[in-house]
């Protein structure tokens, strides 16, 4: 089994090697004349700018974040499953289906709570006077 | 093609019924807090507690289980501990729930999360009791804490969520320690299932040095779960910061989940090394019950006081544990449902008695609470009589059984320490009982008036008495309960 | 010693290295991609022990997923991102305890094997297989990840969103 990845490893040598050994020659062998323009991370294009000192990301890619790692997850478990799909027959199909459905709720969860929303707040709107109900109802 | 589904392989549901419903209701609250339009924490509560119920009820059909042993690839234990275990921890969730419930509403916060994680957290909790294989027993105590991490931020004070990131960093640290000790079980007997493991090592073809260490790193880990010193600091700051509510559910429930798993782990798997692991959790037990009686003394507000209460109380089960017989299994079932129940309670009065929040828990609030509030002060001195073993209390009950049991097994040292740190906890209880009686009101908090809080509070305070007066009720379940065979 | 061995050699010195530098680099970005070096070697570890789904899954989730996660983490927290002393006063405390860890699981595993060759035999399970007792044997924990999953998405939906009081 190992020696089919022999030719993975001779591949990640000879890239190991061309990129170390590209930037040696050109270390050795270019002219060192730097030029602010030369310094700058794109000659072209729009300047980059840093954030504000203080400013944050918006928390909104911690849970686009966490999405990704449940599906990829979930994409992981999909695999060996349909590896085996055949032998494991209608019993594996029942408990992927059960498996699929609950990351689907977790999906439905996160879309009614508005975390796909790139601009809204997070939470959903008049949830105040919903709470002024609920408090007047209890 | 459906006899092929049902028969190959074999699928036995049975033994997992309550979690099935448990998770059912989850599902279901969780869905129907995010889509309805109009949002009723009253229906939310109502449908969570119809499936603790229904849990409760398949739990309770299965006392009679005639299956096999052990279901779903080795993987559920079908046994009466953990009928009994589920019990308790299901009880304690529909109390929680109620005043957790209230506390919410009180605030005039909206928090529709807090229904479906209880519900998951009690799902992780009793699937935890009942788990054969160490891979579950990790999957289930991952459930129960990330559902608490969560729960102990919801109310989004700083105290709280710094409290929950505390937790979260030492309860990931030791899920590690976990995780590690699974490896070495793995690698000292090639096995992570709890019977086979107990094998393996019975017959000597198991890797002792190794099965030790997987030893150690299990109660490392467990003793996060349970707050046993020295693994214990981030008790004091969790249970302050958290929801009073959630304090009360969490101290209740967390506890008898992780005692429940980790006598399993230790008697079913470890049995054939009980003389290798008994001193250490003897050495625990001494620690826990000293370090947490001592330092309770210092405390000015009464949700750290009764952090450190719960520490101490720990170390009183874990008395019961390092006798490591049938009897010792019995006493520390007993002392984890007397102990639910009183701490449940307490955390209970103590909402009651702090306003709105988290406005009111020095124990300076608590002088003359008996002229503000006669029923909160009783209640509130039974069970603190009760966290202090005194008659007619369940406490009392529960520390003689586990104390008899130590000494039965040999471990009369550890008895003798037990009695002399509860002789030094009940110092603090009977400081506030003082406070609340002998002393003029300092501050004008007015109690909350609810009825429907001070009942789910009432209902620990009977059973507290119960089980005080007539222990007999029970010991015989819970003796026909602590069986733990592999 | 076989090629196998070499290659773990070589794996496990660059992933021990990059641990080390993990923890001793003062930029938290370096940090973070040190741990891809290490988690990747993991992956490289699984691969010559011939479990070859772990291998893939090791660099998909961690490397893939995870660091991002961690690099998410780190623009969204106040800190500005450059040379800080991320350093408390329990350097020496920590040392003790770490040497402390590494000397008893030392002792143990030299115990354990008594420094005698312990022969591997590289098992090689296929991912049908795997698939098969994962499905079978494992089915409930499988399914006890699913609600794993929905509990930490809820945590992360439920810790983001904004206050509405303040």
């Amino acid at each position: 089994m190992l020696s089919e990845y022999l030719p993975i490893v001779v591949l990640a040598a000879l890239a190991l090697a061309f990129a170390v050994a590209s930037l040696v020659v050109s270390s050795l062998l270019r002219p060192h004349r730097p030029t602010p323009a030369k310094l700058a991370p794109y000659e072209c294009g729009i300047e980059p700018q840093r954030l504000p000192k203080g400013e944050r990301f918006p928390v909104k890619f911690y849970v686009l974040a966490m999405l990704f790692i449940v599906f990829d997850v979930e994409t992981i478990f999909l695999f060996p499953w349909a590896v085996g799909f055949r032998r494991l027959g209608l019993f594996g199909l029942v408990e992927m289906v059960v498996f699929i459905g609950l990351v689907f709720v977790a999906y439905l969860y996160v879309w009614r709570e508005g975390g796909l929303d790139w601009n809204e707040p997070v939470r959903r709107s008049g949830e105040r006077e919903q709470v002024g109900e609920a408090l007047r109802a209890g | 093609m459906l006899g092929q589904f049902l028969s190959h392989p074999p699928v036995e549901l049975g033994p997992i019924g309550p979690e099935l419903v448990l998770a059912g209701a989850g599902v279901l609250v969780l869905l129907g807090g995010a889509l309805v339009r109009r949002r009723q924490p009253r229906a939310l509560l109502l449908a969570s507690l119809a499936g603790l119920t229904g849990a409760a009820v398949v739990s309770v059909s299965l006392w009679r289980w005639r299956g096999h042993a052990t279901v779903l690839g080795g993987m559920v234990q079908a046994d009466r501990f953990a009928v009994v275990a589920r019990l308790i921890l299901l009880g304690v969730a529909a109390l929680a729930l109620v005043l957790g419930h209230h506390y919410f509403e009180r605030l005039g916060e909206e928090r529709p999360e807090f229904y479906p994680l209880v519900l998951f957290t009690t799902l992780g909790m009793t699937l935890i009791t009942a788990a054969a294989d160490l891979i579950l027993v990790f999957l289930a105590l991952e459930i129960l804490s990330l559902s608490l991490y969560v729960l102990t931020a919801l109310s989004r004070r700083l105290a709280a969520v710094e409290g929950s990131m505390k937790y979260f960093l030492l309860g990931a640290f030791s899920s590690a320690f976990f995780l590690y000790g699974v490896a070495m079980a793995y690698g000292a007997t090639g096995s992570t299932h709890l019977s086979t493991i107990a094998r393996s090592l019975a017959g000597q073809t198991g890797n002792q040095a190794l099965a030790l260490a997987a030893v150690a790193l299990l109660v490392i880990g467990f003793g996060f779960k349970v707050a046993a010193v020295p693994f214990h600091m981030w008790t004091p700051d969790v249970y302050q910061g958290a929801p009073t509510a959630v304090t009360a559910y969490m101290s209740a429930a967390t506890k008898v989940a992780a005692f429940a798993a980790f006598l399993r782990v230790l008697m079913t798997s470890f049995q054939p090394l009980t003389w290798d692991w008994t001193p250490i959790v003897w050495g625990l037990a001494v620690a826990t019950m000293i370090v947490g009686s001592v330092l309770a003394i210092a405390q000015t507000d009464i949700k750290r006081m009764l952090a450190y209460s719960s520490i101490a109380h720990a170390g009183f089960v874990l008395v019961g544990v390092s006798a490591a017989t049938q009897e010792g299994i019995q006493s520390a079932l007993f002392y984890l449902l007397a102990y639910a129940a009183t701490i449940l309670g307490a955390f209970g009065v103590v909402m009651l008695a702090s306003g709105r929040g988290e406005e009111h828990t020095s124990l300076g609030s608590y002088a003359g609470l008996c002229r503000r509030s006669p029923l909160l002060a009783g209640l509130m001195s039974l069970f603190l009589l009760s966290m202090a073993g005194i008659p007619p209390t369940a406490g009392f009950i529960a520390k003689v059984n586990v104390f008899r049991a130590a000494v039965d097994a040999g471990h009369w040292g550890v008895a003798l320490v037990g009695v002399l740190a509860s002789v030094v906890a009940a110092f603090f209880y009977i400081r506030v009982m003082v406070l609340m009686y002998m002393q003029e009101p300092l501050e004008d908090v007015e109690p909350d008036p609810s009825i429907v809080p001070r009942l789910a509070v009432a209902v620990p305070a009977l059973l507290t008495l119960l089980f005080g007066v007539f222990p007999g009720l029970v010991l015989g379940l819970l003796e026909r309960a602590s069986v733990l065979r592999w | 010693m076989s090629a196998q061995e070499y290659a773990f050699v070589v794996l496990a010195l660059v992933g021990t290295v990059a641990a080390f530098r993990l923890v001793t680099a003062r930029n938290v970005v370096h940090a973070a991609l040190y741990l891809v070096v290490t988690l990747a070697m993991v992956g490289g570890v699984y691969l010559i022990l011939a479990a070859e789904f772990v291998a893939w899954v090791q660099i998909l989730i961690y490397v893939g997923a995870i660091v991002i996660l961690f690099l998410f983490g780190l623009m969204l927290t106040k800190a500005p991102i450059g040379r800080e002393a991320l350093d408390n006063q329990q350097r020496g405390i920590a040392l003790l305890v770490g040497l402390g860890v590494l000397a008893g699981l030392v002792f143990l595993i030299q115990n354990a094997f008594h420094w005698s060759d312990p022969k591997i035999q590289p098992i090689h399970v296929t991912t049908g297989a795997l698939g098969e007792s994962l499905f079978r044997q494992y089915v409930l924990p499988f399914e006890a990840v699913s609600f794993l999953l929905l509990a930490a998405l809820i945590g992360a939906i439920v810790l983001s969103r904004k206050d509405e009081r303040s």
